[in-house]
């Protein structure tokens, strides 16, 4: 979350001073509600924050910062204004940078290496080790990546590679109307594990009369971020900015189907790694999620409505990357224009995911509690009928399908199909007429 | 973001319960909060009035009525109408609320051991207000939970002077079962505990087998449940076998808690909508009408538009008012001018006497508009409710719940009876 405070937006801990140790962050905090082992936000955040100086050099007083998984709910309540999981996040790089990362997790925040090897036509095999009992035993024994941790399946053909046999835009150049134009940033669930997902954002932008451009993109950065290494994130979010900035400077907005990578673009880039710059905030003032965009398109009556009735009760859980974006729940007023669909939020703090949390041989059964509440309610939801459930957030559908053994989609999927049907609806009456 | 009717801003008592009456009404309701409020962090009871003198509530808020510039002055008559209100939304939500404005106020006692005059209470405190007879009080702590100590409160209130007080007051220090490893206890995460059947059913066995023989009213920190309260409480009593008061505990309350959760779920429950973490930080105006508020997103800010502006963010205490230190003080969102005592009284010569600055406020016409030197409404479609509201002492007279209840049900029933008309 952005804050307008210049002090604590440079240096987030500087927004410690103002907590009045209410502990409503306690009262909210889902890893703390499942583990005694992490004492809460405030002991972590504020309370520790008084014996870290501003120095990352200095020592840090305690690790249980670590057990922090990111979620940035305590931030989002607290009264007071704390940036606390800014705080928290920083904390931890900090332990980062003095006693190094573990080989695992630089290797599960590194999602373009992971589709360069696995996103490819023997995708096959790769999936095969993903489902493999005894090779996933043994990632556990010797990489630390849980054995039952939600990993989709690799894609046989990356969103990329088919973009660039379809030969469609990629550059600036391709920019004819800015406001009728908008940037793709299809992050790495798309490009590797999701290009349907990414297929169904581009038909339904290009249904509301956008041109769509895919230009040069690389993983935002964020699993890095969340796993203390600030380097590496700065290097692609860097790199990103570099390709991005045009586009936003020349009026073109960009879009993501994942809340987490909008919101690492957004914010993140900003408060987390300090790239302040005004391509910095030329993207984060360009950045939309894609629901945010069609409500805005709805707000202004320029959204085709032309939804076909898509009858059935659907669970949503938004995820807490969406909330942080401060934008209330999009995908709730877009599901209320398609008739029939009765979608529930779920009203749960959290899945539990949290990016790579979730895939950690140590953090797997805190995952699994924080979000256990969810999965029973989506269970139940599937035995009164539901055939599915929706979260904006990569990570989270995975850890939610997995879990409650309910599939899990993205709001773009049932949004798309809808589309779909109504011009299915539409050919089977052209035909009868003729 | 679709149009709301209204557009509460604050997620404390007062706006909590103003949007869940509109919400109940059909009106398009966004609640949007900066953070989650005082509820947290205070009793889950309702003061409504207690100063010095007053015997039942409801002449303690004749008292503050003769007051000049006490909301209670104009809200008086829509009490008793607020507090149906929510008796009706904590019954409905399994909290309960037991005691009336013409009850007497009596001396119940609090977490550290002092006492403080009550009426209205949830279902689970409410056993602190039947005379004692001779009854004792037996106040139990749990061990390795820091945030209660059952034997300083006992030392304390047995010094206190508790005129028609229990006939004896005791402590006990209980070791609940599987807790022994554990370092961080608050009291959410007991409360988590109780809602588990197996764990509570072990839990209060251990309670019941070191209560001494007597007559006693148990005293517990204010952990009974969370989700399940209700049958936590029934739980505790027949197990037990004796009267149950909750102590409302140090931060985080757990009896706050459960009241802005249910009337969090109540406002969803009526298609309201209530987002925490949104500061406002820009104001759209048109003359006399505020057009849009904009929250602090990400990026950009987020646009809510609505007819009307509920502004429930808290006085000098919370989030609503804020003083700069060259002694201005300021209303945060719509810059709107706060009455207050000149700066050199502000406060008392003992820090622990309320101060006069927490009668800080925005001044409001009998519509609760906001209103300048000139006793003219300031904006048309903004409604002041809560502690943001001028000559109310929160601390000193013990009416904030009562204020906020009364001032969010006068604002909610006026806007619907205005929107009827319209």
């Amino acid at each position: 979350m952005t804050f307008h405070d210049a002090a604590a937006r440079e240096f987030p801990p500087f927004s410690t001073d103002a907590c009045i140790k209410c502990n409503v962050c306690t009262t909210v905090c889902p890893v703390a509600r499942v583990t005694d082992d992490f004492p809460g936000p405030k002991y972590v955040g504020p309370q520790a924050q008084r014996f870290r100086g501003p120095s990352s050099l200095e020592l840090v007083p305690d690790r249980t910062v670590d057990l922090c998984s990111g979620c940035g709910i305590c931030t989002r309540a607290c009264p007071a204004g704390v940036l606390i999981a800014e705080t928290n996040n920083r904390a931890r790089a900090a332990i980062v940078e003095q006693r190094g990362s573990s080989i695992r997790n630089r290797l599960i925040s590194d999602t373009d290496l992971l589709i360069r090897l696995g996103s490819n036509p023997l995708a096959p095999f790769a999936n095969f080790g993903l489902r493999n009992r005894l090779l996933r035993w043994m990632g556990e024994r010797v990489l630390g990546i849980h054995r039952r941790g939600p990993l989709a399946p690799f894609a046989t053909r990356t969103f990329r590679r088919w973009w660039r046999a379809e030969r469609r835009p990629t550059a600036v150049a391709d920019v004819l109307d800015p406001t009728r134009t908008v940037v793709y940033f299809h992050g790495c669930a798309v490009n590797g594990f999701e290009p349907d997902l990414g297929r169904d954002a581009v038909s339904i932008l290009e249904r509301n009369g956008y041109t769509v451009i895919v230009p040069q993109q690389e993983c935002c950065g964020l699993p890095f971020v969340s796993n203390g290494l600030y380097d590496t994130a700065r290097r692609k979010a860097g790199r990103n900015l570099a390709s991005l900035a045009a586009f936003a400077r020349a009026g073109v907005k960009i879009v993501g189907t994942s809340t987490s990578c909008t919101h690492a673009i957004k914010a993140e880039y900003r408060e987390m790694l300090d790239l302040d710059d005004e391509d910095a905030r030329a993207v984060a003032d360009a950045t939309w999620d894609i629901c945010e965009l069609l409500v805005d398109l709805h707000d202004r009556g320029e959204l085709d409505t032309g939804f076909a009735p898509v009858s059935e009760p659907l669970p949503y859980h938004p995820p807490c990357q969406l909330k942080s974006h401060g934008i209330g729940t999009p995908a709730m007023d877009l599901f209320a224009l398609v008739p029939g669909l009765r979608a529930v939020d779920q009203q749960h703090d959290c899945c539990g995911a949290a990016g790579t949390y979730g895939l950690k041989k140590e953090r797997w059964q805190i995952a699994q509690d924080v979000g256990a509440p969810l999965f029973a309610k989506v269970r139940a939801a599937a035995d009164a009928g539901a055939s599915r459930a929706a979260c904006d957030s990569e990570t989270c559908r995975w850890q939610i399908e997995q879990s409650s053994g309910v599939p899990t989609v993205h709001p773009i999927t049932i949004l798309a199909e809808s589309y779909r049907r109504a011009d299915a609806d539409r050919g089977r009456s052209w035909r009868r007429v003729v | 973001m679709p149009r709301a009717d209204v557009v509460v801003i604050g997620a404390g008592l007062s706006g909590l319960s103003c949007a869940a009456e509109l919400a109940a009404g059909g009106a398009r309701v966004f609640l949007a909060a900066k953070g989650y409020a005082s509820t947290h962090w205070t009793h889950g009871g309702t003061d409504v009035a207690a100063p010095a003198g007053a015997r039942t509530p409801r002449e303690g808020v004749a008292t503050l009525a003769a007051i000049d510039g006490h909301p209670y002055g104009w809200l008086d008559g829509a009490l008793d109408a607020a507090i149906a209100a929510h008796r009706v939304r904590l019954d409905t939500a399994g909290i309960g609320l037991v005691g009336t404005l013409d009850d007497p106020l009596v001396p119940i006692p609090t977490a550290i051991g002092t006492l403080r005059p009550a009426a209205i209470l949830p279902a689970a405190q409410a056993a602190a207000l039947e005379p004692w007879g001779d009854d004792g009080l037996l106040l139990v702590g749990f061990g390795r939970y820091r945030d209660a100590w059952a034997s300083y409160a006992a030392r304390n209130l047995r010094a206190s002077a508790w005129e028609a007080g229990p006939g004896e007051i005791r402590a006990l220090e209980v070791d609940l079962p599987d807790l022994a490893e554990l370092h961080n206890l608050n009291a959410r995460s007991l409360a988590l505990r109780f809602d588990d059947p197996a764990w509570r059913t072990r839990a209060l066995a251990t309670i019941s087998a070191r209560i001494p023989p007597g007559a006693w009213r148990v005293g517990l920190p204010a952990v009974l449940g969370s989700a399940a309260h209700l049958a936590v409480l029934e739980q505790a009593r027949s197990t037990l076998g004796h009267e149950v008061i909750e102590l409302p505990s140090l931060p985080p309350s757990v009896s706050g808690l459960r009241l802005a959760t249910a009337l969090e779920r109540q406002i969803m429950g009526s298609g309201g909508r209530v987002q925490v973490g949104f500061d406002v930080v820009e104001v759209e105006r048109d003359r006399r009408r505020i057009v849009a508020i904009h929250t602090e997103a990400a990026s950009r800010t987020l646009r809510l538009a609505a007819d009307t502006f509920v502004l429930a963010t808290g006085g000098i205490g919370g989030a609503g008012i804020r003083a700069h230190p060259d002694g201005t003080l300021e209303e945060r969102v719509f810059g709107l001018p706060v009455e207050a005592p000149p700066r050199d009284g502000w406060f008392s010569d003992d820090p622990l006497v309320p101060h006069p600055l927490e009668a800080a406020g925005i001044r409001v016409d009998d519509l609760h508009r906001p209103i300048g030197q000139d006793r003219m409404p300031l904006l048309d479609n903004v409604r002041v409710i809560g502690s943001a509201l001028a000559g109310m002492r929160y601390l000193a007279e013990r009416c904030g719940d009562g204020v906020a209840l009364a001032s969010a049900h006068h604002v909610a029933s006026s806007l619907a009876r205005s929107a009827v008309a319209a």
